[in-house]
């Protein structure tokens, strides 16, 4: 991987050559939070930001999104509009890349699907690095670094961005530039060691993730299920707003008396009492009890049964949305708590 | 006298946009202006100029190259020529434009400070041209 320099204060010059690659998009503040969203100017991107009510999830995975349309005399036709837009997503945090990178594996796995598979290609990932709140613990879950999924990850060293290439496409948008990138000195990647250690002494949150599938297993009548689930509203938000929760509903979208219609997909929550409705009125989750576990067990064991790591990347984003202030560490470590307490 | 077009300037330099307003009003153009980026893709919204000027270097350094994006993005303004005029040469020497128009999607390109004779010339140039475009039924994109 290519390694160079960026000085600070050539970023709106860099952020305005990116044009010709697509859109710009980056974090901006909205009412107190933060959100990706197109940029007017340069000056509304909030490259200090924490973390954004929704992951960068939403550009790969529409929250809703029309699959096809029929129509009686015409067929299928799919809808491919928007596929080809091309984006730049600029300032996304370590955790989301990686969560991008088992979405990636996801849908580019035994069941690929063309239309997250199109995005990625059209949407370019230009990451940022960040500095932890009291409530992200990415370094736990080994998602606070990333070598691959973006095109362009500027560290900041200082006066300068220590920027790793990524990309055939990001080493294009270097050359675009011109001369405002430089070659890394000895000093540089000296300021960036230093600038890592401070970083991990600033997480506030650890939680260990060793043995924890079998935990999970071990803890699965454990009744800390009961007491989440008389807590849980099942209001979907822990899902939504996560990087890697893909879940999705597909339904056809047909106006009363006519003879066409779009099948749609929107996002779904396995919180949500309908998610293992079937057919016939049976309900394998009808309590919240069995639909938080399921959540807690497929992000933390099933998922490490089938991909070979957990799925949670610690953006924080499922504590900060709970309403009822379900904390994912504090389940974790109660559980670690009562396996230990068996053991001893 | 306003028969020849109608044109808006946005610079965020007063002085220059007045400079601007009497040379082309006496060469027969209604001169609209505006100061900034966003007011400036407001007003053209709203008004269909014939041809718009544009600084680059106005509250924000980069803020002409986010405007002609968003002035390109305007669907009521497709085919309208965009004249960027800037002295970003000057100012940031090293930085320089690449001549590639999927970034500035602009039209033509004239270094502040300009020649009143070069600014004309390229205003009835680009106007020319979209008029030839218009008669050939294209669509006039940059």
């Amino acid at each position: 991987m290519k390694t160079l320099k960026l000085p600070k204060d050539r970023l709106d010059l860099f952020a305005s050559v990116l044009q010709q690659f697509g859109e710009i998009h980056a974090p901006v503040e909205q009412n107190g939070q933060f959100v990706f969203r197109r940029l007017e100017r340069w000056s509304e991107a909030r490259l200090d930001y924490t973390r954004t009510i929704l992951p960068p999830k939403k550009y790969f995975l529409p929250p809703r999104e029309c699959l096809f349309r029929y129509r009686r005399d015409r067929g299928y036709e799919a809808a491919t509009e928007g596929l080809d837009r091309r984006l730049v997503l600029f300032g996304v945090h370590a955790c989301d890349i990686y969560a991008l990178n088992i979405l990636d594996q996801v849908f580019a796995g035994k069941f690929p699907d063309p239309y997250y598979q199109a995005r990625r290609r059209h949407i370019a990932v230009i990451g940022i690095d960040c500095t932890p709140d009291e409530h992200c613990f990415c370094r736990s879950m080994r998602a606070d670094f990333v070598d691959k999924g973006f095109d362009l990850f500027l560290n900041d060293i200082g006066d300068d961005y220590l920027t790793f290439v990524g990309t055939a496409l990001g080493d294009d948008m270097v050359l675009a530039t011109g001369s405002l990138f430089s070659e890394v000195t000895r000093a540089d990647i000296e300021a960036y060691k230093r600038r890592s250690e401070a970083k991990r002494g600033a997480f506030q949150l650890d939680v260990e993730i060793r043995d924890l599938p079998e935990i999970f297993e071990l803890e699965y009548g454990n009744e800390l299920w009961e007491e989440l689930g008389d807590r849980c509203l099942a209001c979907g938000s822990c899902s939504m707003v996560c990087p890697t929760c893909y879940c999705y509903d597909v339904a056809d979208d047909v106006a009363p008396g006519t003879t066409e219609g779009n099948r749609v997909r929107t996002w779904d929550s396995c919180l949500f009492t309908s998610h293992a409705l079937v057919a016939g009125g049976e309900n394998f989750r009808a309590s919240r009890a069995s639909r938080i576990k399921f959540r807690f067990y497929h992000k933390q064991r099933g998922f490490v049964a089938e991909y070979g790591r957990p799925s949670c990347v610690g953006c924080g984003r499922c504590i900060t949305a709970c309403p009822v202030g379900i904390h994912i560490v504090e389940v974790i470590n109660r559980l670690r708590e009562a396996e230990h307490a068996v053991a001893g | 006298m306003s028969g020849n077009g109608r044109i808006l300037v946005v610079d965020d330099d007063r002085d220059f946009v007045e400079a601007v307003r009497t040379l082309l009003t006496h060469a027969g153009y209604e001169v609209l202006s505006a100061y900034d980026g966003r007011s400036g893709v407001a007003r053209a919204r709203e008004a269909r100029p014939d041809l718009i000027l544009v600084d680059i270097m106005m509250d924000e350094r980069t803020e002409g190259f986010f405007t002609v994006r968003e002035l390109r993005r305007a669907p009521e303004l497709a085919g309208t020529p965009i004249v960027v005029v800037s002295a970003m040469y000057d100012r940031v020497p090293e930085f320089q434009i690449p001549p590639d128009p999927r970034w500035l999607a602009h039209d033509a390109f004239l270094a502040k400070p300009v020649v009143p004779e070069a600014l004309l010339a390229c205003v009835r140039q680009a106007l020319d041209a979209r008029a030839a475009a218009g008669a050939a039924g294209q669509e006039v994109k940059p």
